[in-house]
């Protein structure tokens, strides 16, 4: 259960990016953020590993204060905390195998690194986790020769050797073309429904929303618009969170 | 539509543009007086003839020589007709080099013909004066300037001379000689291309060494000054203090115990104690390989025995580190020894067919190996103790302060500014401590002290105004500007007072530096100024850190980024010839001080060229790994350093390239290399030699630019 208390993020240029924000996600959820650029679903996303420090409020998971933990404590809770990116942000000099397998770099001894040593079964879940996203046969090919769609894909490899909890996705198919956009979001409810992992997606096109969010969050000038199940927002909601001149379009 | 600003404004304006464009001209203008720009000079007929002759020897290269026999050929010249019979003109003579001389008698002022027969076509001559006694002298040929002469292809040649003026040489008998230089042997390379050609591998090799060198320092420092990878790294400042205040004792039980382990560790590897490094290798492997498997686990601060744990786990590392570096230096003294002496056991006695060459030269790998790591086993053992300390300083302010950083963090707010007192206080002497010691050394460095202190203070004052004045609003712009210009009042203030106070003025007007006689205080022996600035750093830190507490956030990586950047800045600053001229003075005539110069250049030359590539890229990795838990360490090496490498290699080249070009002049200070030959060459006035060195020069350096440029190309 993460438990989100009053939390609110200002930025040293003083822009309030979120004021005052509450929310309770039990486990198992797959939780959508929506609402329009700036209206503060990443910087949310990114104060509950502390990607970004907030500046007021309290975030529990499981009763453990995140906001509180030490930079040690910190980096022990973001093992447990899977994050995929819109920019997959993946090093595209790297192999694929290379870059799946940092994400278990939190599990293992940092003078391993040194020696650009991986454990063998660290290797072995690496290629069964590429085989899990449908891209084994890409493992020893660089980062950067992969369409978007693959590299995205390669991303939720790297969050899922980490063995995560939860998952934070940033937006994670705004980069992609549609066709690419179902099959990233068809593997984000795959880890959902067969590993049980909570997902918190941040998403721009209510359509992806409504097929894949088992609730809603809308986020408008960094408050709560909404929250709900996705059936239960209609033509008014709809243009209370995207604004007047808003038109609803569907990826298909 | 854009309403045009009134006649008179714009008139204005455009006087302002005619007198800026005026004064700018007149600055620029001052530049061609100060540089003694001037036309006559180039035009004086002497020095048209000086520069001439120089380019012409300097593009005539003495690349090639030949041997040469001397043919002389002389006739006698009697000086005073009228003092006796004048000497006979030699007879013709079929096949043989004869001359003639027209008249053969006459008074100094003279001029004499000089007709050649016979001679080697197209071979050099001069035409030399002998008298009766003393050396003979060459003369200038009348109508060419100079002594040197050329014979025609049918081997004759045709001048006119004068009679030299020699004191009482009326009545003797002199004689006009002529000498022929004839070529006598192969063409072949001459010395000076023998030399050009030593001298200009041991150009390439300096900057080859004093490129490798450099570059793992400056991929280290690197890291420190790029200002992506810093800003984010902040620590409470009750841990940092308490970091400073055991820095010294770390340095002392560091230096003291793993000292002696890191020296029992050298003596170990370098075979003085044979018998028992037979035993104690495997136990060291041992050791050092359960320490690296150990994987980290949960880590639970709240857990004494985890906490145990982790300060053993830490001890276990520091102690197995130094015992591994020791050994290598220990192995490397032993290995560069046992290496010269197998490459000298087998090392033919004399090179005379391609197998004894090729051995010799596989000798000369092994023995030049052997010397290296020879070499850098040697600095290790050099710098072992201070390893040692660094090590002990690390060690004892992680194991305090895995005790003490959850204790602070819990510490009430009145807790919090009491200890931030209290450790400001120690640490704020304990720094300005160390700074005095390095100031105390030349005058100019004697500023850093109050510059410190200043900073500090600067600081303080800002902070309080902040506390002061926190009920107003401190997002206003006059607010926020009232801040700054409080903060560097008082960081003047604090400069003067501090200043003042250590009398660093006689440091810098008569160059008097503070006395290095130590006082007894408390149990210290130490200079009075030493003190004196440490009472400074007491007073500021104890109210900098009970104003802050030690909740504070210390900007870590900022301060790092700074000090790195300014020390990188002001040594790159400073070419490397003067840098050579310090090291000649230190290491002597040679390479070695080239090497030493050219080194420390480009340690901050690719120091800035890598931080700043640092700072250009991707960081959403590094986001990424960071996200996963992985540790700073683990974020460089699998987050910035893949996307580093290719532009590292491309600069590295860059500058490889660089140095050879700074080595080549190196020389001119005593730093080895080809310079040195081509500076005594041109000292000498010997011009064609010099064309030899500046030829190779010209040689190298383009193809090395050609090189880099393509390497740089691929890796890019």
């Amino acid at each position: 259960m993460l438990r989100i208390e009053n939390l609110t993020k200002v930025y040293d240029n003083g822009f309030k990016a979120l004021d005052n924000i509450s929310l309770d996600i039990p486990d198992g959820q797959f939780v959508a953020i929506i609402g329009l650029s700036g209206s503060g679903k990443s910087t949310l996303l990114r104060c509950i590993n502390r990607l970004i420090k907030p500046t007021e409020g309290r975030i529990l998971w499981d009763g453990l204060d995140i906001t509180a933990a030490n930079d040690e404590e910190m980096r022990l809770i973001r093992r447990q905390i899977g994050m995929i990116f819109q920019q997959f942000n993946l090093v595209k000099r790297s192999r694929v195998i290379i870059n799946v397998l940092t994400g278990r770099l939190g599990y293992l001894n940092p003078l391993y690194s040194l020696l650009n040593y991986f454990p063998s079964k660290d290797r072995e879940d690496a290629l069964a986790n590429l085989d899990r996203v449908g891209i084994r046969n890409q493992a020893y090919k660089r980062a950067s020769e992969l369409s978007g769609g693959q590299q995205q894909r390669v991303g939720i490899a790297r969050a899922l050797m980490q063995n995560p909890r939860l998952m934070l996705a940033d937006e994670p198919v705004a980069s992609l073309d549609p066709a690419t956009s179902h099959s990233v979001m068809k593997y984000l409810e795959l880890l959902n429904k067969e590993d049980g992992i909570t997902v918190l997606c941040s998403l721009h096109f209510l359509s992806l929303a409504r097929t894949y969010a088992d609730r809603v969050i809308a986020l408008k000038d960094g408050v709560v618009q909404f929250d709900g199940l996705p059936k239960d927002i209609d033509d008014d909601r709809f243009r209370e969170i995207y604004g007047e001149d808003a038109v609803e379009v569907s990826v298909s | 539509m854009k309403q045009s600003p009134p006649s008179s404004q714009a008139a204005l304006r455009r006087l302002l543009v005619v007198l800026a464009i005026a004064v700018g001209l007149g600055i620029y203008s001052y530049g061609w007086s100060v540089t003694n720009i001037d036309l006559s000079t180039p035009q004086e007929a002497s020095r048209q003839q000086n520069v001439t002759n120089a380019m012409r020897e300097l593009l005539s290269p003495r690349i090639f020589e030949q041997e040469r026999t001397q043919v002389t050929q002389r006739s006698d010249f009697l000086i005073g007709c009228d003092e006796g019979p004048a000497p006979a003109a030699a007879a013709p003579r079929e096949g043989e080099p004869y001359i003639i001389i027209e008249p053969t008698c006459g008074v100094p002022g003279d001029v004499v013909t000089v007709t050649a027969y016979n001679f080697a076509p197209d071979s050099q001559a001069e035409i030399r004066w002998i008298p009766a006694e003393g050396q003979s002298r060459p003369r200038e040929v009348l109508g060419t300037r100079q002594t040197s002469i050329i014979i025609n292809t049918l081997g004759g040649f045709q001048g006119q001379v004068e009679v030299p003026r020699i004191s009482g040489s009326i009545g003797q008998t002199h004689a006009v000689g002529f000498v022929a230089s004839v070529p006598s042997g192969p063409v072949q390379f001459s010395g000076t291309t023998h030399e050009v050609i030593r001298r200009m591998i041991e150009t390439i090799f300096m900057a080859l060494v004093a490129t490798s060198l450099s570059i793992p320092i400056a991929a280290v420092l690197s890291f420190f000054a790029a200002h992506n990878l810093m800003r984010p790294i902040r620590i409470p400042l009750g841990n940092m203090m308490v970091a400073i205040t055991l820095l010294p004792i770390g340095w002392w039980l560091g230096s003291l115990l793993l000292g002696a382990l890191g020296r029992f560790a050298v003596d170990l590897g370098s075979g003085q104690l044979l018998g028992i490094s037979a035993v104690s290798l495997p136990l060291i492997f041992v050791l050092g390989t359960t320490v690296a498997s150990r994987s980290l686990g949960q880590v639970n601060n709240n857990d004494p025995a985890a906490l145990l744990r982790g300060i053993t786990r830490l001890l276990l590392t520091v102690i197995a580190a130094i015992l591994v570096i020791g050994l290598l230096g220990g192995l490397g003294v032993l290995g560069g020894v046992g290496l010269q002496s197998l490459a000298d056991s087998f090392r033919p006695a004399q090179v005379s067919t391609l197998g004894t060459w090729l051995v010799n030269a596989l000798a000369d790998g092994i023995s030049g190996f052997g010397y290296m790591i020879g070499i850098l086993g040697g600095l290790i053992d050099l710098f072992i103790i201070p390893i040692s300390g660094i090590l002990g300083a690390f060690a004892l302010s992680s194991v305090v302060g895995r005790v003490t950083v959850p204790m602070l963090r819990y510490a009430s707010v009145l807790t919090s500014h009491v200890l931030g007192g209290i450790l400001g206080a120690l640490s704020g002497a304990i720094v300005l401590a160390a700074v005095a010691a390095v100031a105390m050394s030349a005058a100019l460095l004697s500023l850093i002290t109050p510059f410190i202190a200043a900073l500090i203070g600067g600081q303080i004052v800002s902070t309080l105004y902040n506390r002061l004045l926190s009920s107003t609003s401190p997002s206003t712009l006059l607010w926020r500007s009232g801040q700054r210009i409080v903060g560097w009042v008082g960081t003047a203030l604090v400069f003067v007072l501090v200043f003042q106070w250590l009398n660093t003025g006689r440091a810098l007007v008569d160059g008097i530096l503070p006395s290095t006689q130590t006082v007894s205080f408390l149990f210290l022996q130490l200079p009075p100024y030493i003190l004196d600035a440490a009472l400074v750093g007491l007073l500021l830190g104890a109210v900098g850190g009970a104003l802050a507490s030690t909740h504070a956030n210390f900007v870590l990586g900022d301060v790092l980024y700074n000090i790195t950047r300014t020390l990188l800045n002001a040594t790159r600053s400073i070419e490397p010839l003067i840098m050579g001229l310090i090291f000649v003075i230190w290491v002597g005539i040679g390479p070695f001080a080239g090497v030493l110069a050219l080194t420390l250049h480009s340690i901050a030359s690719l120091g800035k060229l890598y931080s700043e590539q640092i700072e250009t890229i991707d960081e959403g990795p590094i986001e990424a790994l960071r996200a996963t838990g992985a540790t700073h360490l683990q974020t460089i090496i699998y987050a910035v350093v893949p996307q580093i490498i290719p532009p590292y290699i491309a600069f590295t080249m860059y500058r490889w390239d660089i140095n050879v070009r700074m080595s080549t002049i190196i020389g001119f200070v005593g730093g080895g290399g080809i310079g040195l030959l081509l500076n005594q060459q041109i000292n000498l006035l010997r011009y064609r030699d010099a064309g030899v060195a500046v030829l190779a020069i010209a040689i190298v350096v383009s193809i090395l630019d050609y090189a880099s440029a393509a390497i740089r190309e691929r890796v890019g």
